[in-house]
């Protein structure tokens, strides 16, 4: 019966690292027994008393015990972490509620497999800002500015340190350099009775931009009928709909918008995609007498463009 | 023209100025040389480049500027940049950089001279007190060369900093003064 009692704790190792376990205060030439997350390991990996694993992989972290050979007693117990030291870390900053302020994400382009912790800094020409981080696993945090419109350029510095290492990344740039919307929200397109090229466009503000009214964003609109893969832009400096008039009769279009800030930083992404289809006419309820003569007549002329559409119009013939 | 076409007007050259500054200011960045025309390049300001008019502004006192306080404060820049911008002028090596500069020291001349107008339209004073330079730019000119650049890098992106501000002051002026109620109020005036 095995009893523990030894003191226990967390070894980390670096993948691929030759590792060597005491068996606690037992004497090398002590009769032990090891086991790992259960299992005895096999007396190949003894050296002695001592357990000896090579080249660790991460396969092999997990609970080690060790216990001496008669009395089952638990003489070493460890919690082995086999992890890799952190690389540099990727570290995004980003104003999309200018003028409140901007947030910084970040994250390890490989994972290290052990708890990583992070320390970052904001420094505004000599001043230390402080950044509100999110609750974790989110690895974000948030700083106000207290100064708008300033020349002196903002310095992000993020640490990341574990239990193998530590790395670092740093971020210069101005405060218009960051300005990113997010994407226009609510994005609502429909046809318009009565008109087969016509298309509605409307959308939202992101709600994420605090005061469109001091800091109005301009908008870009893309759209192409779903059968052509080439799109139309068109880009409206004030107000939140459009009316797109050349829209192909009859074909399905697909929609998107971004959002920038009308006069400083870059362009959101693309919203989230919407689809319409211009408005087309009903196919008239006849009686049967004029449905015999109207199937006739529309059995030879079914392959006519749409009334709207100029015969000679390539561009019409392409869809049909 | 009303002072909601004025502001309208000031906004729009702001915006052309802010344009072309961006151009102007790569070339003559590039005129400085390594390293005034890398992206990173991040100097600390000296004492002289402090003179400047700055264009940082607490977030919650720009808010609550008064339109007269938001124009005045235009306006004393712009003058002073003015004058800082034409000392650049006059010593730049190049003709090409040189009709530039001047071209872009008379835009500004005009945006000085249309902020101007929107203060008077709206009945506001005209700043009084000396509205150029402390001293004349020469006074206390760099001691050399590097330093000599490193002021115009600064004149140049606070510059660029003013011009985005003022695009964000007029458009909150544009909101708040329409055309009709302007004229309403001059009527009242006996104008």
């Amino acid at each position: 019966q095995r009893h523990s009692q030894q003191d226990s704790h967390v070894q980390y190792e670096r993948v691929g690292a030759d590792v060597t376990m005491k068996c606690g205060s037992m004497d090398w030439d002590a009769a032990v027994t090891w086991t790992a997350n259960g299992t005895d390991i096999d007396e190949s990996h003894l050296n002695g008393s001592y357990l000896i694993l090579k080249n660790v992989g991460l396969s092999q972290s997990g609970q080690y015990f060790c216990y001496e050979g008669s009395s089952w007693h638990l003489k070493y117990q460890t919690n082995l972490r086999v992890g890799t030291p952190p690389k540099e870390p990727v570290l995004m900053c980003r104003s999309n509620n200018y003028p409140k302020g901007f947030y910084c994400s970040w994250h390890l382009p490989t994972p290290t497999y052990i708890p990583n912790f992070f320390n970052i800094s904001v420094i505004h020409g000599t001043k230390d800002m402080v950044c509100e981080k999110d609750s974790p696993p989110k690895n974000r945090c948030h700083i106000k500015y207290l100064q708008l419109f300033s020349t002196v350029k903002y310095k992000v510095t993020l640490t990341v340190t574990n239990a193998l290492g530590k790395n670092f990344t740093t971020l210069t740039f101005d405060e218009f350099a960051i300005v990113k919307p997010d994407p226009p929200e609510s994005v609502v397109a429909k046809p318009v009775p009565n008109n087969p090229r016509r298309l509605e466009v409307s959308w939202q503000n992101p709600s994420s931009w605090p005061d469109p009214e001091s800091f109005p964003l301009k908008f870009f609109l893309r759209y192409r009928p779903l059968i052509l893969d080439q799109w139309q832009h068109v880009e409206l400096s004030d107000g939140t709909s459009h009316t797109i008039t050349d829209a192909y009769a009859g074909k399905e279009y697909i929609i998107q918008v971004a959002a920038k800030d009308s006069d400083i930083g870059t362009w959101s992404d693309w919203s989230v995609a919407v689809h319409a289809t211009p408005w087309t006419e009903e196919p008239k309820h006849l009686t049967t007498e004029a449905q015999i003569t109207e199937t006739t007549s529309v059995s030879t002329s079914s392959f006519m463009a749409p009334p709207t559409t100029k015969i000679c119009d390539k561009g019409a013939m392409v869809g049909s | 023209l009303g002072a909601g076409q004025s502001i309208q007007q000031t906004y729009d050259l702001t915006r052309y100025l802010e344009h072309q500054l961006r151009t102007l200011a790569g070339t003559y960045l590039n005129y400085l040389g390594p390293p005034f025309n890398e992206p990173d390049f991040n100097p600390p300001r000296m004492a002289r480049a402090e003179r400047v008019p700055s264009a940082t502004v607490d977030l919650d006192l720009w808010r609550g500027l008064t339109d007269n306080a938001r124009l005045a404060a235009n306006y004393r820049a712009y003058s002073r940049l003015l004058c800082y911008l034409r000392v650049l002028d006059g010593q730049v090596g190049t003709a090409e950089l040189r009709h530039r500069l001047s071209h872009f020291c008379a835009s500004l001349q005009g945006l000085v001279l249309s902020i101007g107008g929107v203060m008077s339209s709206l009945g506001y004073p005209l700043p009084a007190g000396p509205v150029g330079p402390p001293g004349p730019p020469g006074a206390s000119a760099a001691p050399n060369d590097f330093l000599k650049k490193m002021d115009d890098f600064w004149l140049l992106k606070e510059l660029q900093t003013w011009l985005w501000r003022s695009a964000k002051d007029f458009n909150r002026l544009k909101k708040k003064v329409p055309p009709a109620v302007v004229t309403l109020r001059l009527e009242a005036r006996g104008f």
